[in-house]
């Protein structure tokens, strides 16, 4: 089918989109450089900066969530792809001027990692002080192999949140790594997404199927099978998520969904209310949620659940003030 | 006289950006079988950027610091693990000295080097359907020709041989490292994009060299 999509020249897409982007947001975001966002007021001399990095086409992520009480850097690829070590390096030197600290936060994907360990290497050679967190919370992959999803934002938040308050980056960093421990995701996807820059779907599959385990760019899960409902597809999710992280009653959650990109609010509302009813049934708290499009793949069809184990300090980092473009808390 | 410099570096990697603008499309059409379908846009565009590093204008640097810099220029084309191994073998070849001129010897170390690079950042392996498939067999074919005192337009021609084999040989492979590893049996009957683009590069440099032995 012909790529139905309001572009212009393919190779200027996330120039253009970045543009746009900043041009909305001026009071809160602006451009530091090609495909590099930070916050149009930087945080106070001293305190730990936030810079990640990812490849471009899943708006709002990654850049979105640039602002107060979250990121200070956003480092963008191409399309799908990581952005090189370079923009890295820059960006991780800017970070740390005028006396900061930077924790680099990455979402494990071969490219992503690839540039952030090419991007730490050059900077422990210049003693900048940099620390790098990994999320790979996706529990389709067998650990030691997940990729870094949506969890990544909860990351963002606390560790953001840490930040402001004044943390020291070891304290940061353990903040995120505490987080990213304990936050799974699994995603769905029932329909591809058509790649803006070639023009291809970005995979196959069947009108009548769902895909459980799918990738943030339609890497191929594990649990393929007949299109289901929304609330069996909540218990199969949740029942994968909740046995992975060892969940037993009592413990508080953040659960949070995140559609794909062409899922409405009204089907995830749907999934939300189950998984609501499931934790009640199960004793297991439901402390905090968030619904909305965080990281999406284009006009993909499909979701990614997270749920993640909270503690009175991480809870109290979620709730601190945000004024991200696309995270507000106040 | 049988070396490597300026004149015939600029050379090599004209003739390989050439030959990825005229395969840029089955790259890309390679890659949408396994992968999301841009590699053969991140190719031309890191070709752009070595044929650019390595021109004319790539003036009074030594051939190690201008291999330096265009590796590092490739990781900024920002096309994923693409760009960055591609970049990090270029940057790596860089690190043996080559000073005006390399000669065949020199250029086997070269070529070590920047594959030794490459695998500091990467554990994939032969085998795995990745470009490493073809970069392996062809810097091991290089440094055997060069042992054996090919002239360097020979050792060349072995290594794009063997790179061509390699890339050939993925079509046979099932992925097991990087995004495509997630599609299993899918990525069989096609041959990986980073490992065809891997036997493109070595293809122009020995195109390269055999014109310029012609000369």
């Amino acid at each position: 089918m012909q790529m139905k999509k309001f572009i212009n020249d393919p190779k200027n897409l996330v120039k253009e989109l970045l543009e746009g982007y900043v041009l909305t947001f001026p009071d809160k975001v602006k451009l530091s450089g090609p495909g590099t966002v930070v916050r149009a007021v930087p945080k106070g001399a001293g305190k730990v900066r936030l810079v990640t990095i990812g490849g471009s086409g899943h708006e709002p992520g990654l850049s979105g969530f640039v602002g107060k009480g979250m990121l200070d850097t956003s480092v963008a690829g191409e399309i799908f792809a990581a952005p090189g070590a370079p923009k890295c390096v820059d960006a991780l030197r800017n970070a740390c001027k005028g006396g900061s600290s930077a924790l680099l936060i990455v979402l494990n994907h071969a490219g992503d990692v690839l540039s952030a360990n090419i991007a730490m290497e050059s900077v422990e050679r210049e003693k900048l002080p940099v620390k790098m967190v990994l999320t790979e919370e996706d529990i389709s992959g067998p650990i030691g192999d997940r990729r870094g999803l949506v969890g990544c934002v909860a990351v963002y938040k606390v560790a953001g949140a840490a930040a402001e308050r004044g943390a020291s980056l070891s304290e940061c960093a353990a903040i995120a790594g505490r987080m990213a421990d304990n936050m799974r995701t699994l995603a769905v996807a029932v329909r591809t997404a058509t790649h803006p820059a070639t023009g291809n779907p970005i995979f196959e599959l069947g009108d009548d199927e769902m895909e459980i385990g799918m990738g943030q760019h339609g890497e191929a899960g594990t649990g393929r099978m007949k299109l289901k409902s929304a609330d069996e597809t909540a218990e199969i999710m949740l029942e994968k998520l909740l046995q992975d992280l060892g969940a037993k009653e009592g413990d508080e959650l953040l659960v949070l969904l995140n559609g794909a990109g062409a899922t409405t609010l009204m089907e995830l509302f749907l999934v939300f209310r189950r998984v609501a009813q499931l934790l009640e049934a199960k004793k297991i708290k439901l402390v905090r949620q968030a619904i909305g499009e965080f990281i999406t793949t284009q006009e993909q069809a499909g979701f990614q659940m997270m749920i993640a184990r909270m503690d009175p300090e991480l809870i109290r980092l979620w709730d601190d003030p945000a004024d991200a473009p696309f995270f507000v808390k106040s | 006289m049988d070396t490597v410099s300026s004149v015939e570096l600029r050379k090599m990697f004209a003739e390989a950006a050439e030959l990825v603008r005229s395969q840029n499309e089955v790259l890309s059409r390679l890659d949408s079988q396994c992968g999301d379908g841009d590699h053969g846009t991140t190719m031309m565009r890191a070709m752009e950027i070595l044929e650019g590093a390595t021109g004319s204008s790539a003036n009074a640097r030594s051939l190690s610091e201008t291999l330096r810099e265009a590796g590092w220029n490739v990781m900024g084309v920002d096309g994923g693990a693409s760009s960055a191994l591609l970049g990090s073998f270029i940057a790596g070849m860089g690190d043996t000295e080559l000073g005006d001129a390399a000669d065949c010897a020199t250029m086997a170390r070269c070529l070590e080097s920047g594959l030794q690079s490459v695998q500091k950042r990467t554990k994939a392996k032969p085998g795995d359907k990745t470009m490493m498939d073809a970069l392996v067999p062809a810097v091991e074919a290089f440094e055997a020709a060069a042992a054996n005192g090919d002239t360097l337009g020979e050792a060349m021609k072995s290594a794009a041989a063997a790179a061509e084999a390699g890339a050939a040989s993925t079509r046979n492979l099932v992925a097991r490292h990087g995004r495509a590893k997630y599609l299993g049996e899918k990525t069989l009957g096609y041959a990986d994009a980073g490992a065809t683009s891997i036997a493109l590069l070595f293809h122009g440099f020995s195109v390269a060299l055999a014109k310029t032995e012609e000369n």
